[in-house]
């Protein structure tokens, strides 16, 4: 072969190179132009939406595009479009379609999602709304005609019923050329999650997954849920924040794979903490490398209640129809297939209202079961003795809370109501039912909530301190204090009342210290501060 | 001692001869190697063009040392502050990224002209299996250069080539661990690359091609005689200095304007910062090693690797394989051009086809 020939080889090959290395240059920045260009997908039946409002409401257009439904093509009309027919429906530019998104919207594509939450805890939120708690925002704090306390506090979290503004037949009032319905402004905008939707569905998605951008990595994170877990009450995101979980959170946040797309399994996808999502309704591995679901049934896994006065373990009832009811271990559990009269809160004519329905159980998952769902999470991490003593830990101190002050406490306020001190139908005239409100409501909650998640400071100083010095410094006096304000006699009785009770061992300590407890508390004051 | 021997007498460069005493004479003779005529082509000038890019990256990527921060927690930063705040840091990157694909195109063209003309072949096997050994260094180089980044991308490339390595026969779950200091890519790996690619891989590249230049001062460029070419005796070589010298300046210039336009233009960009808990949709290295990520996608792990291992060691000892060849079964230099074009296409086919799968 002659060197010219060779040349020529040379000189192709190296054209062949460089015409390679261009194509592949060419293919990786088509590449980049594809990824990109899949951020967002306007179909045509959203392309005039996606125009309009791109300058009416840019942010908001932005922040679709940057959602994973924009890349899938899910746009506007996909949530917002309704039916003509549909009570909150309007024609616009067109289309008829509806500013509520509800839960039902939603199920168009996420079945298994809304099932699992319409007969969850939080699908039922709203039904708080005939309460103490709703006394104190709209009787309380409020006036006949402003309920703003209710609107802008407890309705936020829990959920509105969603309302329209109608004339004197009850037609519901239109405006503009449009004639869009009004929405009772005390109403909406609302993102409760358990608000309560003209369409007879329950909730909000958007409670824990924002709207518009829909991030996975909002719903997992500890705020999210922080938005109403917190405070006086249930001060949720602060005990985490105070435990060791919500630290190793906060350290490694970058370490969550919040944002990954589809599954998030604790002990395969992340491993540093956990979050409010992951204990309760997160996916997990089990020890078989088997993984659990994650459900939008919050409260699967909770085998104590710690929101009532005196705690309860609770089991489930699960009916033919997917009714759920939650059993105090004091209620007496029905047999599977037993017919049972449930109590369900619906809206009707824009009221809450109970119902009577009789339904079959099908299921019923006791407490022990339940908790044994929230030890396989902690069993990522902990080995089954922690796990078994931490919440021997838990359930003594949920105990003590019960035994020491709920359930005496609740006594005399029965009998108080019993020997006509209290008024039923006045939860807030006198000053020992503001007293006892605080005492279970607040400081019994933040005990009871600091165990359960590991804070101790929430446990005691913020939880069971200010139980046992509101108790024997405030509680205890006030019921004399009703008792006698009624009759002299009254006043005797309950004053030997409370004097009785604290004769009993654990109220001993009333009376002093022994002589070698005062002497050693002397000496370390002495030894430590100088004092 | 006599005035004539002391020092004062003497001039500079007496006094210099004495300190440092090299024969100059040996430098001018190397400097005035007779280089053949064929040299005055540019294209045949593709091995100066790769010590040119060597000497660019060596000065860029020391200058990028002075900012870059070898931990996972910092990388990306550093990185990040050496492109949008480093005065003139985004073009010394950019000179280091483009010169860095240069060389490595021009290690493969420098590669063809040799395999073509045969220039391997006896004396000069031994500087063959140097120049392969080169090959490999600067892939090492630009495999390890380009996970220092530590974005999304480099990292799992990082994870996918330490998983490679892993696949090796023998060694394999040695050299895995031994080049991620760890069961996984982290804060050790990075370290490892970082000390590889400004450390060790330079100090072999720097002895390698020292090697790679005396051996073909002392052989003698291999002389290439076109057909037809009428050229009298006297012009059938010229000087070293300052003739080719200056060919090589002129295409040190030219390539320095090309880098500086590529850099201006397509500067060197960051992506994602690396996140081990998300794996990207699309994990792709870079793409001169399309190619072994094409045959792992059609073969396996293990076999890719072992393909991968089978041909290097037949294209390092080739000058001897095709000794033996010709020993035994008579061929002629048909068959390795035939084999090499064949190869050089394959590898070139995969290369694209990678390029189009997602």
């Amino acid at each position: 072969m002659t060197l010219t020939t060779k040349r020529y080889i040379v000189a192709g090959l190296s054209f062949l190179f460089l015409a390679s290395l261009l194509l592949v240059a060419y293919q990786e920045s088509k590449m980049k132009r594809v990824e990109k260009k899949e951020e967002a997908i306007v179909t045509s039946v959203n392309k005039g939406c996606v125009d309009c409002h791109s300058k009416d409401s840019p942010a908001l257009v932005m922040e679709w595009k940057y959602s994973r439904h924009a890349r899938v093509g899910i746009g506007c009309l996909e949530c917002h479009g309704a039916k003509k027919e549909e009570i909150d429906a309007w024609l616009h530019e067109g289309e008829y379609i509806s500013s509520l998104v509800t839960p039902r919207d939603c199920a168009k594509c996420h079945v298994k999602e809304y099932e699992q939450f319409s007969t969850s805890h939080h699908a039922r939120a709203g039904e708080i709304l005939a309460s103490l708690d709703n006394v104190l925002a709209e009787k309380v704090a409020g006036t006949p005609t402003n309920k703003a306390d209710a609107v802008n506090g407890c309705w936020q979290c829990h959920g509105s019923i969603i309302k329209f503004k109608r004339d004197k037949d009850g037609k519901i009032l239109r405006t503009g050329q449009e004639n869009k319905p009004v929405i009772d402004p005390t109403t909406w905008p609302n993102s409760g999650v358990g608000r309560l939707n003209p369409d007879g569905s329950k909730g909000s998605c958007h409670a824990c997954h924002s709207r518009h951008s829909f991030q996975a990595k909002l719903s997992r994170s500890p705020e999210n849920c922080g938005k109403c877990h917190m405070g006086p009450d249930h001060p949720q995101i602060e005990i985490y924040k105070e435990s060791k979980h919500g630290i190793a959170f906060y350290a490694n946040r970058d370490r969550m794979a919040l944002d990954k797309s589809g599954d998030w399994v604790l002990g395969k996808d992340y491993s540093a903490a956990p979050t409010c999502a992951t204990c309760h309704i997160g996916s997990y591995m089990t020890p078989k490398g088997e993984k659990v679901e994650n459900s939008h049934d919050v409260g699967q896994r909770i085998s104590w209640t710690l929101r009532p006065i005196i705690s309860s373990r609770l089991n489930l009832v699960i009916y033919e129809d997917g009714f759920k009811e939650d059993y105090p271990e004091t209620r007496k559990l029905p047999q599977i297939g037993d017919e049972v009269i449930t109590t369900e809160k619906v809206v009707e004519n824009e009221k809450l209202i109970s119902k009577k329905v009789p339904r079959k159980v099908e299921k019923i998952i006791t407490w022990q079961e339940r908790r044994q769902n929230m030890k396989g999470v902690c069993l990522n991490c902990h080995n089954d003795t922690f796990v078994d003593n931490f919440y021997k830990q838990f359930d003594s101190l949920v105990e003590l809370y019960n035994e020491k002050f709920a359930k005496p406490a609740k006594k005399f306020m029965d009998d108080l109501k019993a020997d006509g001190v209290l008024n039923p139908k006045s939860p807030f005239e006198k000053k020992v039912q503001w007293v006892f409100w605080e005492l279970w409501h607040h400081e019994g909650r933040r005990a009871r909530h600091g165990a359960s998640m590991m804070g101790p400071d929430y446990t005691h100083w913020h939880g069971m301190y200010e139980v046992s010095k509101h108790f024997y410094q405030e509680f205890l006096p006030a019921v004399i204090e009703a008792a006698a304000e009624t009759s002299p006699a009254l006043g005797r009785k309950y004053r030997n009342r409370v004097a009785k009770l604290l004769q009993q061992d654990e109220h001993l300590w009333l009376k002093g210290l022994t002589p070698e407890e005062a002497r050693a508390l002397q000496k370390m004051y002495k030894e430590r501060y100088n004092e | 001692m006599t005035p004539e021997n002391s020092p004062s007498k003497k001039s500079f460069s007496q006094k210099f001869a004495e300190l440092f005493p090299f024969d100059w004479e040996l430098l001018r003779h190397a400097g005035s190697e007779p280089v053949p005529y064929h040299l005055k082509k540019w294209w045949f000038c593709l091995g100066g063009t790769v010590l040119y890019l060597f000497i660019i990256q060596v000065i860029t990527g020391i200058a990028l040392t002075f900012y870059y921060v070898p931990t996972p927690a910092f990388a990306y930063q550093s990185v990040a502050h050496i492109t949008n705040e480093v005065r003139f840091g985004w073009y010394i990157r950019s000179l280091h990224r483009w010169s860095s694909i240069f060389m490595i195109i021009a290690v493969f063209l420098h590669l063809l002209r040799v395999f073509f003309t045969g220039a391997y072949r006896h004396p000069r096997q031994l500087n063959w299996m140097i120049g392969f050994l080169l090959l490999g260094i600067t892939l090492v180089f630009g495999f390890t250069g380009y996970s220092l980044i530590y974005e999304q991308l480099s990292f799992w490339g990082a994870t996918v080539a330490s998983n490679l390595a892993e696949a090796v026969p023998l060694i394999g779950h040695w050299l895995g661990y031994f080049l991620r200091g760890g069961p996984e890519v982290g804060e050790n790996t990075l370290t490892r690359f970082f000390i590889l690619h400004i450390g060790v891989l330079p100090t072999f590249a720097f002895l390698l091609i020292s090697l790679h230049i005396l051996l073909i001062r002392l052989h003698g460029v291999t002389e290439l005689r076109f057909e037809g070419e009428v050229i009298p005796e006297e012009e059938r070589h010229f000087r070293f200095w300052p003739d080719h010298a200056t060919t090589e300046i002129m295409i040190g210039v030219l390539l320095m304007y090309l880098l500086t336009i590529l850099a201006l233009i397509f500067p060197a960009s960051l992506g994602e910062p690396a996140n081990p808990n998300v794996t990207p949709v699309h994990i792709k290295p870079e793409w001169y090693f399309y190619f072994n990520y094409r045959m792992l996608k059609l073969t396996s792990l293990k076999l890719s690797v072992l393909l991968t291992l089978a041909l290097g060691g037949i294209a390092f000892f080739w000058p001897f394989i095709e000794e033996w060849l010709a020993r035994k079964f008579k061929i002629d230099d048909r068959v390795p051009v035939a084999l090499g074009t064949v190869a050089f296409l394959v590898f070139l086919v995969f290369t694209v086809w990678e390029s189009f799968s997602h």
